[in-house]
């Protein structure tokens, strides 16, 4: 069990290693199955992890796993050490399992692009990272796992480095991850000063309600920027100019998710930071709202997926600041499944139409990829959370638990449900504009479709795996009736709020209804035109621009530290410091000069000059003595 | 053992000064002379008992009897690891000139191995007066490394550095007679403590200039732009951690008072070089330029830990002392190899060099991420324990350390992006090719070293300081302080 979990951790980061030791000498289908084979290997370790677990007793399944002392000072240390709990083995599933057909499905995707073997290397290094945060036994692992993850989401975003704008996004991604890594890092400063000690365990030992407030705080900033949710969101739809795979394991299987999983894994800090948890259910609601508002109008197909992905996360901060934690893992998981396929089957059509990404010149694919558009119908039922698609049987949960959290709840759930009938509308408005109506000029003159070999069976095969478990995946868990989920997360996170039978059938129900509309609207709107879609130039523009936080952020942040580090180097550095140094070295020529003028070379002075020395020599010992 | 570390450079630089020696065989001496050091302290290392602590390898022969002056040398547990970058990296930058080819060869490769074996003996060095004449004997080889092999911009560096160094050095010198004198020994390991705040201070303004810190680096952008890449690479590398090491081994151990009384105006000047450095590295125009700013901001960091005076803050700034020490000769040898190619450093004028040079953009991208500090790498564990050290001193620093390594993150990926992305730039021509294998072989174990690191960090963070005494009460004198002592000056 233990074995199978460092095989899940290492087999990822080996083959990244070797892929970049071997360069050209390793075929680049080589690197792409080697890349695929480790995430394979890392979910069969993952697997027997679960299968070991399953055998023990509920509250035996906790196992720590240290390999050595990785980092220590005076007497705080760390040791580079695996957790294997229900938790971490769910996720170790979700990511090495969904990440494992992500990477297989770029063996297609990338087939062809001159640098795939960096490529596989960066994919195997972004699942190592992630299994890294997950499976880390302590804070400062899942903070270096953490860290890693920005690292490989910056390389990866970035990874078509000649375009300045994918150069430019994955900056943005790295550094506001990095102000999230910095306020955790600040978190644990706290709790080191506090406990001595990084370990999970000692999350408990911290008391005080000031330092657990900040600590809480510093976590739910790293959470927040790394699962882009307001306000540290600008980076997610930016992130869209890596390929799409990357897109899709960024937004299924890593990355986004470590947000909801550190709040689940550090939720007894949380839970004795009460209105910490408040911030984070509402900041979750917040951007649920928003991302869906400003999916309406996007126009590229990967932006709508990335925005509705800010929009879900929100659902699972929603749930993992309520406190029902089960409710949150288990959405995180459905959406891993309908996410990667919305990425993967939009993917295959962006392929298929040589790159294309604007949905306004898409139309009409329906005729010519029929079994992508059922993938496509499939996850976006899911999406939306219809019966009996995985999406519903997940989001509902968390709607009903926020009913079970006083008056603020109230608020959440009416927001909640309001973000269902968004879903609705700016998925299908998706749905519609690129399978449906009349085939578009552009789509006549460029598509073209794949053929079966390696690279339409490595896509058409990942695709339909996911496919099914989008279909399936739901009926793990269904709140009333059967919750495995939930029973299995228990010994880690027991849950805080016990909806009831009536609250989980008046959210299913009213969530349905409202998601039904939603698709209903859209198809008035973009599938039937049956109504012509309503024109408001204020609120289109300021859809269009994201609410304008790109363009607050340059002005709060980007141009203050542009300008004060202009200032700094034209008012301090070069005229007081490196001035400074100019005018001492003028002086000490000058003091110099002075002192030569008195080197006249004349016997004269000389003799004057020791005659008169010795006669004030002389003068001072007579008096002295 | 220690001596030989000192001697056997030092006899090389002789012979190669004294033979007539070719250029290939006087490089090829000298590089197999820096080669022996390093196998050396492997030596060294191996043997050292990490469990005991204390003085090890130590050495004493009287020099001067009357003043009570002794040749003694030693090294403790967090000064092996410092020897053991300034051989690793003097023999880095040796292997890089010699494959890069400066002229006259004899003098140049006399005064490198002169240059390693002064640095050795300032971190090896139990004896005041000794320290001073390693300290001096480091600067005699830089004035002329600086000054005769450098860029055209050279005399002007050299007139700067000159000038600041003379200047920390006459007030160091003033600062070892007079404590020395009164202690009636200049012996490190007898002297005892001293409460004498001008003392101090004559100490700390050498150190805080050939750190440099905040705002003392006036020679910093000219001697790092203008001497060739290896020179600046050992400047930042190594020099510069001789000076941290005076501030850890004579300013905060010989004087807890003192370093009491001054911390909250020292850990500003480091905080201030730390966000200062990183501001500007941000919007420095050129290659070197980023990292001799960066190095600005890292002195800050490290300085930040040394004074906080305690267990994290003392054995993460010994650990990013190391860290920083590879990093920036790393960075420098880079800057140098780029600059070989385009013939300008100048980032507006770089960029695109990653189409085609995978070796380059592997070497590049590595150093660089590790270089901001990225998680897990061995960089981070450093800050880390840094900013958790200086965190307990309050809360504030750490916030301006967190921030800084925001910061450090904006400047290298701005670098790594200016050099290696979008498309290629005016000077980045064909012609500009991939790393050749023998600059692979001089980076590649720098980042071996630093890869290494980073999966086992405590391999320096846990074993600075003797493991049963708490780093503070080595630090707060090597001899044994009564309890209340320590924690009335250091806490």
């Amino acid at each position: 069990m233990i074995t199978g979990a460092w095989i899940c951790l290492l087999s990822p980061l080996v083959a990244a290693i070797l892929v970049t030791l071997a360069g050209t000498r390793l075929s680049r289908r080589g690197a792409a199955y080697l890349s695929t084979a480790s995430c394979f290997a890392a979910f069969g370790g993952a697997l027997t992890s679960f299968v070991g677990l399953l055998g023990e007793h509920e509250h035996e399944r906790h196992h720590l796993s240290t390999a050595w002392t990785w980092i220590q000072g005076g007497s705080y240390r760390s040791g580079f050490a695996v957790l294997v709990d229900p938790l971490s083995v769910m996720m170790m599933l979700i990511v090495s399992g969904v990440g494992a057909l992500i990477v297989a499905y770029s063996i297609g995707y990338m087939d062809g692009d001159s640098e795939e073997r960096r490529y596989f290397a960066y994919m195997s290094l972004f699942v190592f990272s992630m299994l890294l945060l997950v499976q880390g036994g302590n804070l400062i692992l899942l903070l270096a796992g953490w860290g890693m993850v920005g690292l490989s989401s910056y390389l990866l975003i970035g990874f078509w480095h000649e375009r300045p704008s994918a150069v430019a996004a994955a900056k943005k991604a790295f550094v506001m991850n990095a102000i999230g890594d910095a306020t955790m890092a600040l978190a644990l400063f706290l709790l080191i000063q506090k406990t001595g000690t990084l370990s999970f365990g000692a999350l408990n030992a911290a008391h005080g309600s000031w330092v657990v407030n900040l600590v809480a705080l510093g976590l739910l900033g790293g959470a927040v920027a790394k699962s882009a949710q307001l306000p540290l969101h600008t980076w997610l739809p930016d992130a869209m100019e890596g390929p799409t795979p990357v897109s899709a394991l960024i937004h299924a299987a890593t990355m986004v998710t470590a947000g909801v999983y550190l709040i689940v894994r550090t939720h007894v800090i949380f839970e004795a930071a009460p209105k910490v948890q408040d911030v984070a259910a509402g900041l979750g609601t917040a951007t649920l709202l928003l991302a869906g508002l400003i999916a309406l109008a996007q126009v590229d197909i990967k932006r709508v997926i990335a925005y509705s992905t800010m929009s879900q996360i929100g659902y699972m901060f929603l749930g993992a600041g309520l406190g029902a934690y089960a409710n949150g893992m288990f959405h995180l998981m459905t959406h891993a499944f309908f996410k990667a396929l919305l990425f993967m089957a939009a993917g295959i059509v962006i392929h298929a139409l040589g790159g294309e990404q604007d949905m306004r010149k898409m139309g009409g694919l329906a005729e010519r990829m029929p079994r992508v558009r059922l993938a496509f119908f499939i996850a976006s039922l899911a999406l939306v959370g219809i019966f009996p698609f995985a999406g519903f049987f997940s989001k509902d949960s968390i709607l009903a638990a926020a009913m079970n959290h006083g008056t603020y709840g109230y608020i959440l759930w009416v927001a909640g449900l309001a973000g269902t009938f968004l879903t609705g509308l700016y998925t299908f408005r998706m749905f519609f504009l690129v399978f449906g109506g009349e085939q578009s000029a552009f789509v006549r003159e460029h598509f073209h479709a794949l053929k079966r070999d390696v690279v339409g069976v490595s896509m058409g095969a990942t695709v339909a795996v996911l496919t099914v478990l989008s279909l399936i995946g739901g009926w793990i868990q269904w709140a009333p009736l059967w919750h495995p989920v939930e029973t299995w997360l228990a010994a880690v996170a027991e849950p805080l709020v016990s909806p009831t039978n009536w609250d989980e059938a008046i959210s299913s129900v009213l969530a349905l209804a409202l998601g039904l509309s939603g698709i209903g609207v859209a198809w008035l709107l973009y599938g039937a035109r049956r109504v012509a879609v309503p024109h408001v130039p204020f609120w289109q523009r300021t859809l269009e621009r994201k609410f304008y936080f790109d363009e607050l952020y340059d002005a709060l942040f980007y141009t203050p530290s542009v300008f004060v580090a202009n200032a700094f180097a034209s008012w301090i550095e070069r005229p007081l410091i490196l001035g400074s140094s100019r005018e001492i070295g003028e002086e000490t020529r000058d003091l110099g000069g002075v002192f030569a003028r008195l080197q006249t070379g004349l016997l004269r002075t000389y003799a004057l000059a020791i005659a008169s020395s010795l006669a004030v020599l002389a003068i001072v010992f007579v008096a002295v003595k | 053992m220690t001596t030989l570390l000192i001697i056997l450079p030092l006899a090389a630089a002789v012979v190669i000064w004294v033979l007539p020696l070719n250029r290939v065989s006087a490089g090829s001496l000298a590089l197999l002379a820096a080669l022996a050091e390093v196998g050396i302290w492997i030596q060294m290392l191996a043997r050292f008992d990490f469990g005991r602590g204390g003085l090890q390898f130590s050495q004493h022969r009287s020099w001067f009897s009357d003043l009570h002056v002794s040749y003694h040398v030693g090294v403790y547990a967090f000064s092996v690891w410092l020897v053991g970058l300034t051989v690793v990296v003097m023999a880095a930058c040796i292997a890089y000139a010699f494959w890069a080819g400066r002229e006259k060869a004899r003098a140049y490769f006399g005064l490198m191995l002169f240059l390693d074996a002064a640095i050795v003996g300032v971190f090896t060095a139990q004896d005041l007066l000794l320290f001073y004449a390693f300290f001096e004997a480091m600067m005699i080889p830089l004035y002329v490394l600086v000054g005769v092999w450098g860029g055209p911009g050279r005399i002007g560096a050299t007139l700067k550095f000159v000038i600041y160094t003379m200047a920390g050095s006459l007030l160091m010198l003033a600062s070892v007679i007079v404590y020395g004198l009164s202690k009636n020994t200049f012996d490190l390991t007898q002297i005892g403590t001293s409460g004498s705040t001008w003392i101090f201070l004559g100490f700390a303004a050498a150190f805080a200039i050939k750190a440099p810190l905040f705002p003392f680096h006036g020679w910093l952008p000219d001697a790092y732009r203008e001497s060739s890449p290896e020179v600046s690479a050992v400047l930042s590398g190594v020099v510069s951690k001789a000076a941290v090491y005076g501030f850890l081994r004579i300013g905060v151990a010989k004087f807890p008072g003192p370093t009491h009384d001054l911390r909250p105006l020292i850990l500003a000047l480091a905080a201030a070089g730390l966000v200062y450095g990183s501001l500007l590295a941000f919007r420095a125009p050129d290659f070197r330029g980023v990292v001799a700013y960066s190095s600005l901001a890292q002195m800050g960091l490290i300085t930040f830990g040394v004074f906080a005076v305690n267990d994290l803050g003392l054995t993460g700034s010994v650990l990013q002392m190391v860290n920083h020490g590879l990093i920036s000769t790393t960075l420098f040898l880079l800057a140098g190899m780029v600059e070989r190619r385009t013939t300008t450093g100048e980032l507006g004028r770089l960029g695109g060099m990653a189409r085609g040079r995978p070796v380059l953009a592997t070497v590049l991208m590595t150093t660089g991420i590790i270089a901001l500090a990225v998680p897990l790498s061995s960089a981070f564990a450093g800050e880390f324990l840094i900013l958790a050290g200086v965190f307990q001193r309050g809360w504030g620093w750490a916030v301006v350390g967190a921030a800084a390594m925001v910061l450090a993150a904006m400047y290298m990926l701005r670098l790594i992006s200016a050099v290696l992305h979008r498309d290629p730039g005016p000077a980045v021509t064909d012609a500009a090719l991939d790393l050749r294998p023998a600059e692979l072989g001089v980076t590649a174990p720098l980042i071996a070293c630093l890869l290494a690191l980073s999966a086992w960090p405590a391999a320096i963070s846990g074993h600075s300081f003797p493991r049963n005494v708490a780093a503070v009460d080595v630090a707060c004198g090597f001899q044994k302080l009564p309890p209340s002592n320590v924690h009335f000056y250091c806490r």
